[in-house]
């Protein structure tokens, strides 16, 4: 089998239309590729678009799992680099929802040939909040409690986790159309990944980024606040911020209409 | 608003009887009933809880576990049983419980709570106990797959990850080279110098062999002064300079300062044969090294 083959078939890859400009959607923690079917439909007729999943999510073969390499975003920002490099992919336009906006900088900065450009959907670069004047939202205590949650509850919760986060007063109709898009995943793997994301702090890199970014933010998300959005603008090099007035940290299942006039506009000009 | 339910069949039996917190909230999951169990157990006063939304109930974290998990299920399913969470009680303190709630068609929920301060003590000790477990056992791994002396892989760990880079070799089709090293009268090394300088020796030669290998290279001691290497996806010309290569960082090595020297036997494979044949190839190539002067390398 040759890298592409093992590759498409490692991270389940699916390719749509095939404009030319290449888009990347890489789903976040908690979910697979899935949670982009709502904005799917109005892409593929004008661009060419790769959707996957990361390793131990969705349909990925759960055999190349390997606790070290998932241990950080690292790894998952080198399964983003292999598939662009299996695909002979250049110039990709990444869309990354919350951590995997972050997985896109890793990725971006190491191999920057592959990326036109960056658009992040309800982005955070740290989810802990840090004295004085950094506000993730998270004290680490909660975060604890959180993981400790998902220890607690591991017999349900990883095969009834709806992408984390929707909005407390989303309509049930909307639930219950996303909860079809509950994650049935190892709870040890999304554990881990859990870990990757809650934990980790890459402010740092914000300022490295090589490409231009777009940043989706939701007026009201209990994980990734307006001020994070406001933080990341102005750190990263050249960034756009969009606030979108809407609730929930899944603007793309939530609210796709308008995400894909954005996207359309952004890398339209 | 708050109503007393009576239970028809046993007077003056309410809720407030139980053992247990009943709380009811409506569609917008605004309290509507709540027993006294939230008063006499958490020290929340029920008309303070009146009117307000059960997410005030949470702490952080449950508050985003009942928006991605609880609230879902219970759409989705109508009810959810067990589902451990924490609360904020009257005095500001984080408190554990049980969470069981059903919801109706007019999307009311009946919520039960029970106190699992006690549970979850066990669960932090379980999980504490299996976090410990888990160090352990990688720490026993290492100690069953490191040689003691150079902190090199040792030769059982090598006949198990070796087989599974060979299979690769050959999925992939490409080649890789396998190395047996062996340091040059070594015997006479003991002899003369006693075992505590071979013991030196082996050491550093470990320390090298670490230091020349790339990430996916296998490096073990394979017994003795015997040494292996198996360097996947590489071509004959790469495999010849890293076997020279291998010459030269040796030789830094001294005893008695005269550098120390080794005979290489090499084997190229595309994978075609098990590891056994491949060794032995490798090892007929060390003998001839041996032979024909020592400090060489020979490829099968």
């Amino acid at each position: 089998m040759d890298l592409r083959q093992k590759i498409i078939t490692r991270n389940n890859i699916s390719i749509h239309g095939s404009g030319e400009t290449t888009l990347l959607l890489a789903h976040g923690f908690g979910c697979d590729q899935n949670m982009w079917r709502f904005m799917l439909p109005a892409l593929i007729p004008h661009y060419k678009v790769v959707l996957f999943d990361y390793v131990g999510s969705g349909n990925s073969q759960l055999s190349y799992y390997n606790q070290e390499r998932y241990s950080s975003l690292q790894g998952y920002a080198q399964d983003v680099l292999e598939i662009c490099e299996a695909l002979n992919l250049s110039d990709v336009i990444f869309v990354g929802h919350s951590v995997s906006s972050m997985i896109g900088i890793i990725a971006s900065i190491k191999q920057p040939a592959y990326f036109k450009r960056l658009v992040m959907v309800c982005p955070s670069p740290c989810f802990l909040n840090i004295k004085p004047d950094y506000f993730g939202g998270f004290e680490k205590v909660d975060l604890e409690e959180l993981l400790g949650l998902m220890d607690k509850n591991y017999i349900g919760w990883a095969n009834y986790l709806s992408p984390l986060v929707m909005g407390g007063s989303q309509s049930d109709e909307l639930i219950g159309e996303l909860s079809g898009s509950f994650c049935s995943t190892d709870p040890l793997i999304a554990k881990s990944f859990a870990e990757a994301t809650f934990f980790s702090d890459y402010r740092y890199l914000l300022k490295d980024a090589k490409h231009p970014v777009i940043i989706f933010q939701s007026a009201r998300d209990a994980l990734a606040s307006v001020d994070i959005g406001n933080y990341m603008q102005q750190q990263l090099p050249e960034a756009k911020l969009c606030i979108i007035d809407a609730e929930g940290h899944c603007l793309h299942m939530t609210q796709p209409e308008i995400v894909n006039q954005h996207l359309r506009e952004y890398i339209g000009d | 608003m708050a109503t007393k339910y009576q239970f028809d069949c046993v007077e003056n039996v309410t809720p407030d009887l139980f053992q247990s917190g009943f709380l009811i909230t409506d569609e917008n999951r605004c309290i509507i009933y709540a027993n006294s169990y939230f008063s006499d157990e958490f020290n929340l006063l029920t008309e303070e809880l009146l009117g307000t939304s059960s997410d005030g109930l949470f702490t952080h974290s449950s508050r985003i576990f009942c928006e991605s998990y609880l609230m879902p299920l219970l759409v989705h399913e109508g009810n959810c049983e067990e589902m451990q969470l924490a609360l904020i009680d009257g005095d500001g303190d984080r408190v554990s419980i049980i969470v069981s709630a059903r919801m109706d068609r007019k999307k009311r929920i009946y919520w039960s709570f029970f106190n699992a301060s006690k549970r979850d003590q066990l669960y932090n000790e379980l999980i504490e106990t299996r976090k410990e477990l888990e160090a352990q056992t990688k720490v026993l791994q290492s100690l069953s797959s490191t040689d003691e002396l150079t902190g090199l892989t040792n030769r059982r760990e090598f006949n198990l990850r070796a087989p599974q880079l060979i299979k690769q070799a050959k999925r992939y089709g490409y080649s890789f080279a396998l190395f047996i090293i062996d340091i040059d009268h070594f015997k006479n090394i003991n002899d003369t110098f006693g075992h505590l300088e071979g013991d030196r020796v082996l050491k550093e030669l470990g320390s090298q062999l670490k230091s020349f290998g790339r990430e996916t290279d296998l490096v073990a001691r394979f017994g003795g002064e015997e040494f292996i290497l198996l360097l996947p996806n590489i071509n004959i010309e790469d495999a010849k300079f890293q076997a020279l290569r291998l010459h030269s960082l040796i030789s830094r090595i001294q005893v008695n300062q005269i550098p120390v020297t080794v005979s290489i036997g090499g084997m190229l494979s595309d994978g075609s044969q098990n590891l056994r044949d491949t060794t032995s190839k490798a090892d007929d190539a060390l003998y001839r090294a041996k032979n024909s002067g020592r400090n060489k390398t020979v490829f099968y």
